[in-house]
């Protein structure tokens, strides 16, 4: 028996044990975190692909198999899960946000959990754990009336999206008598040709379940809500890491039915229903960016960045083919490190400026230039610049969207790609460049811990960028595991066969060169000399006159207001009568739910009855 | 030795780009006076300007200052090599245009960090109004080389060049005649030229990115504006002319597309920024999709 | 190459590319739109308007200078980035021109920032701009002006100077707080 698998939940769920218990100290709280995500690191590499570990439950007069199997698609996300989550609470030692590490230790057992469990009520519990401990995560951010208001919001969509998939596993159960995932999905793709409909609506109910994790775009309302208003510490590990479970099911769903040819193709050979599953991906990418564009609040910004980036992920991987599911899982993997990064300087910035909002900030990079260099590094990377690690997947992504023909779906893309290079440059230059505000004079940069954590991002984006061979050969094993012919992927970063080639290195060496040629040129011409920012541009003013202030000449209020004025007819729809008919249901549900807490005990009855009727008709049907 | 041989070549490439460019400006400028009915200045003019201006003392607004402008400058001197241009082609089994395009990005990033660290608001204000342009011709500009892409079955600028060999008729010019209008308004923006040059309004917005940029500072800027010039109307070539069978042809064929950006320009008033985004995305737009609903169809 | 050819070298593109940025305070700036355009058109000589003080190589003072707008014209000279040249244009910038004997305006300009040439005249005409042109490029293809260097020599002249004057721009009356206070 492989019991190092069992290690993989245990251990996390014994830390947040003991980390429960001192939660009282918060460095001692902080630093359980950080050693069991260590350990737990350290346990991962005794983990092999195809080790299994199963044990049988009694439950109400039958044998319930609880499996952990490690597959291919398992131990890559495992890696880069809690290899994020090490270097995210190795950062949180010098945190002082209200984060508790003991429900990130629960998340993480939930999160080992899910990507190894092989049977659906083991892949439920897990989930609901890590929905649960999430929810009650994102209490506690600086605001506390609104990470109340949204951690309500996220809660009834994680639970609405439970019941989904709760419905699901039940069906799937009555129609094969077992809880094992690949048993089930064996047995869906073998019904798919002569039950499609069947089948779209069963892996619906899952898929629900996953884009509500994900947050695509019809369940995209409580992504920014939760990243803004959530503790700055955990919104990275909510943004990087657990945006991915939703990924992860769909991968895992993936393989049975939307794509097999159940269903006749729309255009370049594409299942209709994968095609519109695309387009909800492109639809989610070009509304979070065009979101993300007029935020100022920076965390609700990068909320709508992370959205249009899971837009991308999905639209990849609906397609099905080695490329797009390549291409998925690399922008899966990459959005994880370079949106980390970027909510971890954010958090370094928030911590030492203490606003999130935009128009507030200005001209830190002379107080943190390391931070600074992390926060660029991370949005070339999010911008797709090369040779930083965003780079390879984007262009992964267009070569598989042409590679099925489909222009439209791509010029979207791109658009959308466009308008994330306009909102990552708001978000650069309204916290770092521009006038620094006499507030910030005393601004330091982050201590020791959080410059190790900064560099060895910004290394690890490089890295991954320069050599993305180190994580496209990994994806290849994936690819290969769901059946699919995987990508000629050359040892650093060759990769062939398509469209065009890109050599990686090659972009690499021929910046290194070409930076050194404009070094040579920068230092051989005539001198300069520093000013500081006072002295400045101002039509012949002379500021002391003028009563100039740094925040007076600062521009970061409207930044895109051509944008704005463009989406103008857009916004009417959206803001009045969508957003306004949310927030009214939002407030209406939100009042619902206060019923149940601090109404009367007959309210309170009344519910738990309802809940278990809906409980007992899902036995009955199962 | 190959290595060496590559990176003389590469330089060479670097070089070569930047005289065309300042060259093409030069004469640029020379035709826009003829037509304004000016003498106008030497063809030349351009290459007294940049000596002048990198031996011209001048002000800096730190490190991200420096930094950004050396960005701006040697991203776009390292996407010039992966352009193939006649029988120059360095690296044959690179030349994936949206590489190409992503390198200048950081071009571009490179060169908004700098002139935004200034802390001046006219070079900030400048910088969004270019990032909005560029929302603007980038979508018309997708839908053309997607539509090249599928048409061309491959996505190398080598191969598409390649695949439009045999005579005039090949040329995607006649093949493809929507989409390239499409991507002749586009190129138009993307050179920053009239009716689209919000972006460097002097008498607004005091030459927008410019507005602190002095001395060396402003001469990077230029010789970033002649690779860019190269690149980008280079790219068109490769598309849309059939390459070229020689260097000569090549910036021949590249100067005929920036003569005719030349003489819209000279003719044009300015358009607000809005009212340019939304004339792309109107008539180009459309040409362009036009054009992809033809390839695909 | 030795050390004076190449400031020859560096001298002779200096004078075929000369930028300008033009304070047009008085009646003068109207002559320069036909300097500009097709009637003179000084770009044949390289010589175009740029927009900040950052770009610019020469400074072109139109008419007459008040006191407080001495006081921009000298921030901005500052501004500029060496080597820099002053044209001083008009007979205002000479000795007052008509307002010789205005109590808020200026009589020389280079008592305060050092001119390399002044074209004189009430107004001059665009050839009058286009000769003192050619004969600042005459100067700084010969190394002659070098107007920048006196006023790094004699700073503490020119900035005695310019404080006298610029003292006569305090408020006459004292401020209120002042008032407030010794009341």
């Amino acid at each position: 028996m492989n019991s190092n698998l069992i290690w993989l939940v245990a251990l996390p769920l014994i830390g947040s044990a003991v980390a429960a218990i001192v939660v009282r100290y918060k460095f001692l709280d902080r630093l359980i975190t950080f050693l069991t995500f260590a350990t737990t690191l350290f346990v991962l590499f005794s983990v092999h692909v195809g080790q299994s570990y199963s044990w049988g439950l009694n439950f109400l007069g039958t044998t319930l198999n609880l499996t952990l199997n490690v597959s291919h698609l398992s131990i890559f996300m495992l890696y880069i899960s809690i290899a994020f989550g090490t270097v995210l609470t190795f950062y949180s030692l010098i945190d002082h946000s209200r984060m508790k590490g003991f429900l990130l230790l629960l998340i993480l057992a939930a999160n080992n959990w899910i990507f190894m469990s092989n049977d659906m009520v083991g892949f439920f519990f897990a989930w609901e754990l890590m929905g649960w401990a999430s929810v009650v995560s994102v209490l506690g951010g600086r605001e506390r009336e609104k990470s109340r208001h949204a951690a309500l919001y996220y809660m009834i969509m994680s639970v609405s999206g439970s019941y989904s998939m709760f419905f699901g596993i039940f069906t799937l159960w009555r129609l094969t008598g077992t809880f094992s995932i690949s048993a089930n999905i064996a047995y869906l793709s073998s019904i798919v040709g002569i039950h499609p409909w069947w089948v779209l609506g069963i892996v619906s109910l899952f898929f629900v379940t996953f884009m509500i994790k994900a947050g695509i775009f019809p369940f995209h309302t409580w992504v920014p809500l939760a990243y803004a208003y959530s503790p700055d510490a955990f919104t990275p590990f909510l943004s990087a890491v657990m945006s991915k479970y939703g990924i992860y099911g769909m991968l895992l769903f993936m393989p049975l039915s939307l794509m097999e040819r159940g269903f006749p193709s729309a255009f370049g050979g594409v299942p209709w229903t994968n095609y519109i599953f695309v387009w909800i991906g492109v639809i989610t990418a070009v509304l979070g960016t065009v979101l993300a564009i007029f935020q100022d609040d920076v965390k609700k910004l990068f909320a709508y960045s992370s959205l249009s980036n899971l837009g991308y992920v999905v639209a990849a991987i609906a397609l099905f083919t080695p490329v797009g599911i390549t291409a998925g899982i690399f922008h899966a993997f990459n959005h994880l490190l370079f949106k980390g990064t970027l909510f971890i300087t954010l958090l370094a910035v928030i911590s030492r400026s203490g606003t999130s909002k935009l128009s507030e900030m200005g001209g830190l990079w002379k107080k943190m230039p390391i931070t600074f260099f992390t926060f660029f590094v991370g949005i070339a990377s999010a911008a797709g610049i090369p040779p930083f690690n965003g780079f390879g997947s984007k262009w992964l992504i267009y070569q598989a969207m042409i590679k099925q023909h489909l222009p439209f779906a791509t010029i979207l893309l791109f658009l959308a790609s466009t308008g994330a290079f306009m909102y990552l440059f708001k978000a650069f230059h309204s916290i770092f460049l521009g006038q620094l505000s006499h507030d910030y004079d005393r601004v330091k940069e982050v201590s020791a811990v959080g410059k190790i954590t900064e560099f060895f991002l910004m290394f690890a984006m490089t890295f991954f960028g320069v050599q993305p061979g180190y994580i496209l050969k990994p994806i290849g094993a994936i690819v290969k595991s769901m059946g699919l012919k995987p990508l000629p992927v050359m040892a650093n970063g060759y990769v062939t066969g398509m469209f065009s080639n890109i050599y990686v290195p090659l972009i690499s060496w021929s910046l290194a060169v070409s930076f050194t040629l404009g070094f040579i040129l920068f230092f051989v011409s005539a001198k300069h000399k520093y000013v500081s920012q006072e002295n400045n541009y101002t039509a012949g003013q002379i500021p002391e006159d003028w009563g100039l202030t740094p925040e007076t000449y600062q521009f970061s209020w409207n930044f895109y207001q051509p944008v704005e004025k463009l989406f103008a007819p857009f916004f009417r729809i959206k803001i009045d009568g969508f957003f306004r008919g949310t927030g009214d249901w939002t407030k209406t549900i939100g009042s619902a739910i206060k019923e149940i807490f601090v109404g009367n005990a007959q309210m309170y009855a009344f519910f738990a009855i309802v809940g278990l009727i809906i409980f007992v008709i899902a036995g009955w049907m199962a | 030795m190959t290595i060496l041989l590559k990176l003389i070549q590469g330089i060479g490439v670097g070089a070569l780009s930047i005289a065309v460019g300042l060259l093409f400006i030069g004469i640029g400028r020379k035709i826009t006076a003829r037509i304004q009915r000016r003498y106008g200045p030497p063809p030349i003019q351009n290459f007294f300007d940049i000596f002048k201006l990198l031996s011209k003392r001048s002000i800096s607004h730190g490190f991200a200052f420096d930094l950004g402008l050396i960005a701006g400058f040697s991203a776009l001197l390292a996407a010039v090599v992966f352009l193939p241009m006649g029988q120059i082609n360095i690296f044959p089994h690179n030349s994936s245009l949206i590489m190409i395009i992503y390198l200048m990005t950081m071009a571009y990033l490179g060169m908004a960090m700098g002139v935004s660290s200034s802390g001046n608001p006219n070079a900030t204000i400048g910088i969004a109004r270019a990032l909005t342009m560029m929302m603007g011709y980038e979508v018309p500009f997708a839908a053309v080389i997607f539509s090249v892409y599928i048409f061309s079955r491959t996505g190398s600028l080598a191969n598409i060049v390649a695949a439009q060999s045999g005579g005039f008729l090949n040329w995607n010019l006649v093949r493809l005649p929507f989409g390239f209008v499409a991507a002749e308004i586009a190129l138009q923006g993307m050179l920053g030229e009239k009716p689209f040059d919000m972006t460097i309004a002097p008498s607004e917005i005091a030459s927008g990115p410019m507005v602190e940029m002095g001395g060396k500072y402003l001469g990077f800027g230029m010789l970033q504006h002649s690779i860019g010039l190269f690149i980008e109307t280079g790219i068109m070539v490769d598309l849309f002319l059939g390459g070229a069978s020689n260097i000569w042809i090549f910036i021949a064929k590249q100067f005929v597309l920036y003569f005719a950006a030349l003489m819209i320009n000279a003719i044009m008033p300015r358009f607000r920024i809005e009212e340019g985004v939304s004339f792309m995305w109107k008539f180009p737009l459309l040409l362009g999709v036009v054009q992809a609903l033809i390839v695909v169809l | 190459m030795s050390q004076s050819q190449w400031s020859e070298l560096v001298n002779y593109f200096r004078g075929r590319s000369m930028w300008m940025l033009h304070y047009c305070t008085g009646c003068g700036a109207i002559e320069l739109p036909p300097v500009m355009t097709s009637r003179w058109d000084m770009e044949r000589f390289g010589i175009i308007p740029m927009a900040t003080p950052r770009q610019a190589d020469i400074l072109l003072i139109t008419g007459y200078l008040s006191i407080k707008t001495l006081k921009r014209v000298v921030y901005t000279y500052d501004q500029m980035s060496t080597p820099k040249w002053v044209l001083g244009f008009g007979s205002c910038t000479i000795n007052g021109g008509i307002y010789w004997d205005s109590y808020n305006v200026i009589d020389r300009l280079d008592k305060y920032i050092p001119v390399d040439i002044y074209i004189a005249g009430c107004m001059p005409r665009p050839e009058a701009i286009m000769d003192s042109f050619i004969k600042l490029r005459e100067m700084v293809q010969k190394g002659e002006a070098k107007g920048y260097e006196k006023y790094t020599k004699n700073y503490e002249w020119y900035k005695a100077n310019q404080d006298h004057v610029f003292g006569r721009s305090e408020p006459v009356l004292r401020k209120a707080e002042e008032v407030t206070k010794s009341a």
